[in-house]
Parts: C-alpha cells; sequence; structure tokens
C-alpha cells in the first residue's frame, strides 16, 4: 500500500515539475533569458527523474506481488514466471502509458542534452514542448489511468496474464513497439520549436535526423517483431493482418522513411524545408491518432481494447496538436518560397516521387482503418478486408520498388546519358528474373511485377558496391552513410522477396490423420506418429509428433485449468532454407485421429533476415558518423527569419 | 519544375486506387438482427456472441448458434478454431448467409483478449 502511495505522489511530483518546465521554457524563450532556458531545462531533468522513480515503484509493487495496487491484481498472479511478472510492467493499460512516458521523459532529457548547438530559443522552445507533451500524459496518469490505484480490499492472489501473452515474444516486442511510438515526439518538438524561432539551418536537420532515425530503427524493430510474434504464437500461417492496430503502427514509419529521404534533400541542395517540417509533423500526428484510435475502441479491431476513460483525452490531445502544427506550418508557409525549379529527373525528383508514393501508401492505408468510422455514420459500417489493401496500395508500392531500383543512379540536379547507361544492369536483373519466372511457369501478374522489380533494386545497390569498389575503394568507408543506407535497401529487397513469396506461394492444406498415417504438402512429406498428454504445473499439454525427415514437429494445444479452461496452441515450425513447414493442431477426436492445418510458407526467413539487413545498415552507416554533421553545419549558412 | 503537378497526379492515382478498390474489397460490418433485416448478396462479417450448442464434427468442422441482443443464426464453419473459442465469446465471421439460413462462415476471428483488456477488478 505503501508503494502505491509512493509511485502516486512520484507521478504528482513529476507532473509539477513537467508543467512547470513548460511554461518557464516558453517564457524564457520569448525573452531569451539564458538562465530561465537552463531552469526549465532541469525542471524537465526533474520531471523525468520522478517519472523514473514511479516506475521503478511499480516494478518493485509488480515483483514483490503487492496486491493492494488494483493494476499488480490485474495482470499478474503468485504462479505467473517471474520474468512475464516483470514484463507486466507494460503489459495492462496504465502501465504502458507509464512505460511511454518513461522512454519519452528520458529520451527527451537526451534530446535536451544535445540541443546546445540549436541556440537558446529553439532549444527553449523544444524543451516548452517536449514538456508539454510529457505534461499531457502525466496528468492522464495521474488523474485518469493511474496504475497506482489502491484496492480498498487486498486480495490473496491476481488475476494473472493471459496465457497469449505468455511467451517470450511478450517480453521484447511490445517494450520496443512503444518506445518507438514515444520517440516520435522528439523529432516533432524540435520541429515545432524550429518553426516557431523561424530557424532552419543544417544543426536543425543534423539534430532531428538522429532522433527520426532513432525512431525510426525503433519502429522498423518493434514492427519485426510483432510480425514475428504473429507468425510464431497466432498460429494462422501469416504475419500480417492489416489490423487497425497494426495499420496504426505503419503509418508513422512510412512518414519517417519519407522524411529520411527528403532530408537529404534539403541537407544537399536546401529545398524541401517546409515539406520536411510537415513530414516529421505528420509522422507525431499519426502516433497520436493512432493511439487514440487503438486506446477508444472507435473502430472494429481483432483485439478487444477496454472502452476506457482515455479515448477522449487522447482525441482532445489529438485536436490540439493538429490545429498547433497547422498554424505554424501556416505562420511559417514563406520557408516554403524556393529560389530555383528543380529538373524532374534528378535525384531531388526521385525523392520527391518516393515521398508522395509513401504519402499515398498512409492514405490507403489510413482510409481503410478509418472507413468503418466513416462509413459507420451514414448507414451500415464497412470494413476493409486484406483484399482492400493489397489492391490498393500493391500498385503503389511497386512503384516505390522500380524507384528502388532507379533513384540511387540519378545524380543530383540533371540525369544525362550516364544515368541511361547505369541503368543497364537493374534492367538487365529484372529481365533475367521475369525469365526465369515465366519459365518456371509463374503466372500470377502481381507476382511476376513484384520479383523482378526487386531483382533490378538489388542489382542497384549491388553495382553501387561494386562501382565503389572498383574506383575508390575508401569511399566505402569514408561515405558510410551512404553505404549504409544501399545495405539497408538491400534488406529491404531481401524483405520484400520473402514477403512477395510467401504471399504469392503459400499452400495450405486440411487433413484428419490417423497415427502412422502421412500427408504431403507441396512436396514436404509428413508423418503423423501419434500424440501425448502432458501435465505441467499450471496447464495440460497435449502434443502431437509429426515425422518429417529425420527431425520431429510438436505442433500442441495447452489448456490452463486455473484460467477457465482458456486453451492455448502452439505452433510447430520448421524452416528449411526455401520454405517454413508450418503445422498447426486443429483438434483431435475420438477415434484417436487428430486434426492438422498444414502450411508451406516459401521464404518466411527472408523477411526476418531482410529486417536484421536494414537495421544493420542503418547501424552501420549512422552510428559513431560525426564528421558529416559537423561538416554539414559548418558547410550550411543558417537560414534565419525574423521570428 | 513546380511539385504541385506530380503532387496532384499521384493524389489523383491514390484516389481511384483507393476508390476502386473500395468498391470491391470491402465487406459490410454488422450485427445479427442488422443482417436479418437487409438481405446481402455478397461477403460480410458478423459479429455476435457464441451461444452453447457448439458442435464439433472434428477439429475442423463446427455448428453453433451466433446471437446479439434480439436476433440469432445457426453459423457452419470449417477451419481451425481461435483458442479463445467457447460459448460465450465474442466472435466476427465472414462469409455468406444461405438460402438456408445458415451463416456459411469462410473465417472466423474470435476477438482476442488483449493486453488492455483485463476485465477491471471489483474496485
Amino acid at each position: 500500500m505503501m508503494l502505491g502511495y509512493l509511485g502516486a505522489g512520484a507521478l504528482l511530483a513529476a507532473l509539477v515539475m513537467g508543467g512547470f518546465s513548460a511554461l518557464l521554457s516558453f517564457w524564457s524563450g520569448i525573452r531569451q533569458s539564458a538562465t530561465f532556458i537552463q531552469v526549465g531545462r532541469r525542471a524537465f531533468y526533474a520531471a523525468a527523474a520522478m517519472t523514473f522513480l514511479s516506475a521503478v515503484v511499480l516494478e518493485v509493487a509488480l515483483l514483490t506481488h503487492d496486491f493492494s495496487l488494483a493494476y499488480v491484481v490485474e495482470h499478474t498472479d503468485l504462479s505467473t514466471p517471474t520474468a512475464l511478472v516483470a514484463a507486466a510492467f507494460y503489459g495492462g493499460q496504465e502501465g504502458s502509458l507509464l512505460y511511454w512516458t518513461v522512454i519519452l521523459s528520458v529520451l527527451g532529457s537526451a534530446s535536451l542534452l544535445a540541443s546546445a548547438s540549436l541556440g537558446g530559443r529553439v532549444a527553449a522552445y523544444a524543451a516548452g514542448i517536449l514538456a508539454s507533451i510529457l505534461t499531457f500524459f502525466l496528468f492522464v496518469l495521474a488523474v485518469v489511468a493511474s496504475p497506482f490505484d489502491v484496492l480498498s480490499v487486498t486480495p490473496p492472489d491476481g488475476l494473472g496474464l493471459n496465457p497469449i501473452l505468455r511467451d517470450g515474444g511478450m517480453l521484447i516486442h511490445p517494450p520496443v513497439v512503444l518506445a518507438g511510438f514515444a520517440s516520435f515526439a522528439i523529432p516533432f518538438s524540435f520541429a515545432c520549436a524550429a518553426l516557431l524561432a523561424g530557424r532552419v539551418d543544417a544543426a536543425w536537420i543534423t539534430h532531428t535526423r538522429r532522433f527520426a532515425l532513432l525512431a525510426w530503427s525503433l519502429q522498423t524493430a518493434g514492427l519485426l517483431l510483432g510480425m514475428w510474434w504473429a507468425y510464431h504464437v497466432l498460429g494462422w500461417g501469416g504475419y500480417w493482418g492489416w489490423d487497425p492496430v497494426e495499420n496504426v503502427a505503419l503509418m508513422p514509419w512510412l512518414a519517417t522513411t519519407a522524411y529520411l529521404h527528403s532530408s537529404q534533400v534539403q541537407e544537399r541542395r536546401g529545398r524541401l524545408r517546409l515539406w520536411n517540417f510537415g513530414l516529421v509533423i505528420t509522422a507525431f500526428l499519426l502516433v497520436v491518432f493512432g493511439t487514440f484510435i487503438v486506446r477508444s475502441g472507435v473502430v472494429p479491431s481483432v483485439h478487444t481494447f477496454a472502452i476506457s476513460a482515455i479515448g477522449p483525452w487522447f482525441f482532445g490531445f489529438l485536436v490540439v496538436c493538429l490545429l498547433f502544427s497547422a498554424l505554424l506550418l501556416t505562420l511559417r508557409s514563406n520557408l516554403g518560397v524556393e529560389a530555383k525549379p528543380a529538373p524532374a529527373v534528378s535525384r531531388e525528383g526521385a525523392f520527391v516521387l518516393q515521398n508522395l508514393l509513401l504519402l499515398g501508401v498512409v492514405a490507403v492505408v489510413m482510409w481503410g482503418t478509418v472507413l468503418p468510422l466513416v462509413s459507420g455514420m451514414f448507414g451500415v459500417q464497412r470494413v476493409a478486408g486484406a483484399s482492400f489493401y493489397e489492391r490498393a496500395a500493391g500498385p503503389l508500392l511497386a512503384a516505390i520498388l522500380a524507384l528502388l531500383a532507379v533513384g540511387p543512379l540519378l545524380p543530383w540536379r540533371h540525369a544525362g546519358r550516364a544515368t541511361l547507361r547505369a541503368l543497364r544492369w537493374p534492367v538487365a536483373a529484372a529481365i533475367v528474373t521475369l525469365m526465369v519466372l515465366l519459365i518456371a511457369g509463374v503466372r500470377s501478374a502481381p507476382a511476376l511485377v513484384a520479383f523482378p522489380l526487386a531483382a533490378a533494386a538489388g542489382a542497384t545497390a549491388l553495382t553501387e558496391y561494386a562501382r565503389a569498389a572498383l574506383r575508390k575503394p575508401r569511399s566505402l568507408l569514408r561515405k558510410r552513410r551512404r553505404y549504409g543506407a544501399y545495405l539497408a535497401h538491400l534488406g529491404l529487397v531481401v524483405a520484400v522477396t520473402g514477403v512477395a513469396a510467401s504471399h504469392f506461394g503459400q499452400q495450405e492444406r486440411d487433413v484428419t490423420l490417423q497415427p502412422g498415417e502421412a500427408v504431403t504438402v507441396a512436396g514436404y512429406s509428413l508423418t503423423y506418429a501419434g500424440s501425448e498428454r502432458r501435465q505441467l504445473t499450471d496447464h495440460t499439454e497435449f502434443v502431437a509428433g509429426m515425422r518429417f525427415g529425420d527431425q520431429t514437429l510438436e505442433p500442441s494445444r495447452a489448456t490452463y485449468a486455473g484460467l477457465g479452461g482458456q486453451a492455448l496452441t502452439h505452433v510447430a515450425i520448421s524452416t528449411t532454407p526455401t520454405a517454413d513447414l508450418y503445422v498447426v493442431l486443429a483438434g483431435t477426436n475420438p477415434d484417436g485421429s487428430a486434426t492438422f492445418r498444414v502450411f508451406v510458407n516459401p521464404l518466411v526467413i527472408f523477411i526476418w533476415a531482410g529486417g536484421a539487413v536494414i537495421i544493420l545498415g542503418v547501424l552501420l552507416g549512422n552510428v559513431g558518423e560525426r564528421s558529416a554533421a559537423t561538416e554539414l553545419a559548418r558547410r550550411r549558412i543558417p537560414v534565419t527569419l525574423p521570428a | 519544375m513546380r511539385w504541385g503537378l506530380p503532387a496532384a497526379v499521384v493524389a489523383a492515382c491514390v484516389g481511384y486506387l483507393i476508390y476502386s478498390a473500395s468498391g470491391g474489397a470491402t465487406e459490410y460490418y454488422m450485427t445479427v438482427s442488422e443482417l436479418q433485416a437487409h438481405a446481402m448478396a455478397g461477403d460480410v462479417r458478423v459479429a455476435g456472441v457464441v451461444q452453447d450448442d457448439v458442435h464439433r464434427s472434428d477439429g475442423l468442422h463446427v455448428t453453433f448458434t451466433e446471437k446479439d441482443g434480439t436476433a440469432s443464426m445457426p453459423v457452419q464453419y470449417t477451419g481451425t478454431l481461435p483458442d479463445i473459442f467457447k460459448p460465450g465469446i465474442t466472435v466476427v465471421v465472414e462469409g455468406k448467409l444461405g438460402g438456408d439460413g445458415v451463416f456459411h462462415a469462410r473465417t472466423l476471428l474470435a476477438k482476442c483478449p488483449s493486453r488492455f483488456s483485463t476485465q477491471p477488478y471489483v474496485k
């Protein structure tokens, strides 16, 4: 009970410090008072420290099974393994909000520490905006959805964690996704601060890009881990279902992908300044929108979310952020005036087109997500199935893939004959792939577009490496950012190949087998060896043995007696270099037979491997990359506008 | 070159893609009583609560009654069932209402009790 009061007290202290920091930072930014700017920033650090303290308190309460707290009772019980008790910190509504707030306050502090080079006013406004966002979250935590609510009667045991969440993936996927979501606030704050102060220079881009890259990397990892988790745990044979929860995580990622590319146009050519601000702001607004959608239950989802009191608060927050950003962008629209138009066929042109296409995908995903809401207002609700997203976003994704092959070969400013010559390798790769597919008997038009384009994009990245290695081997190390980016492109090509192969080539079969009987799916032969019952501490497992070559796959069903007999299916997956054999035990029958659903999913491992390469490329290209930043700051003359 | 023209072209393409996909690839999402009030030709998704009469002939074939506040309908489904499927939970079935009054479900989704939905403990 003491812990409850301590945690609530720490939250309240953080709220007061956060609000103080917000007001003081804005005021001192306007007055340009260096001392008070410093004080405002320190108040932010203090709020961060108090938030962190409350998080420690909640974690201690969970680990010591302090059942006087409603949150501990609702999400754990005495039989929950310790690692999962610790993970329950971000396993529930209130705790996940607290986790989000902690990440926001810690990353926010780090970004403010690093903000000295931006000048006093930008740093002060950024602190003010960050502190305002932090204050909003702390207010929701302290007043609307507190993880420290104390029960009037302390029960002897808790309600426990849903078995589907009792999985290793639970330890890693949610914290990465939530950290990704939280970190989008930092580029947003610095973008708005620079707009408020009327300062748009290379230092802003360098600082914002670093944190946008961090948010993007976390979100990339979070999306991949979510797909991996869904694939290995949920047992429907796929990894992406276009559920609103997935969609809202994808949209800010797409907008930030656009920003990471278009910011180079500003760095190199001084163009697209207002556009870049718009992208950073859009990414954050999409995060707030997504949080509202997901936590308020306004759209039907496979995930049911508690109709909680935080929905209206997030809606209000979204409206405020939207109005504030729109006002800022309108006030500073003079930044968008560009001296001279750029030629269409150039690197800049490719980046702009890529940006437009990515935003097109965002529009498709957004429409699919809000369709039930919009159609519900005018009659019977409609929902968008997977085929809506495939038909509407598919052509846009194909165009992006084509740009991935052409864009890196285009020079800045003007493209000449040399570009056409450089295109011969990607074009050759596409033609060869198309031939191979046609000879192999592939007739699906989308597949005949996707694979050759992926091959072309891969060929482009490889020829860039080859050219550098032959002519200027040292540039591979010197221009780390560039060659890191090509590695990320290669990773994307590998992942896209995996997505396309498993999408177009998935085979599935339902079979009922007696012990000793065999089935063949897509050339893979499986023999049902029989099944056994295993009694474990908190659940019973029914395990079927499936012989595949010299290995035995063990799909199973577990039943948790303590949780009203809830069942949990464990998928068995055998990964070969060309395909995953994915076996689900659908049920057992009185005559001793068992029913299975068997999937053969080609090249799924390419998705995970490609994802890892993307993140590796971003890390190799950017971690410790200091020279480029300082060089940029030296080369660019700051553009200062009258405030 | 100004960016207005390419932006307009891309926006028009995106608009067309969304419009054309909306026609064929979206489905009505309704309750049992709404489905019975409007007969639908194409596939629909229907949400309702699973009643006690669940009958499984083997691991893959199942029949049950789905009910909302007022109306109910028999459902026939072949495929793997979600782990949490049992009487009393809310499911969303996707398929067609047959002439025999039986709903033939192509997919069956259970409303997943997610991280954010534990029943609040009585405070």
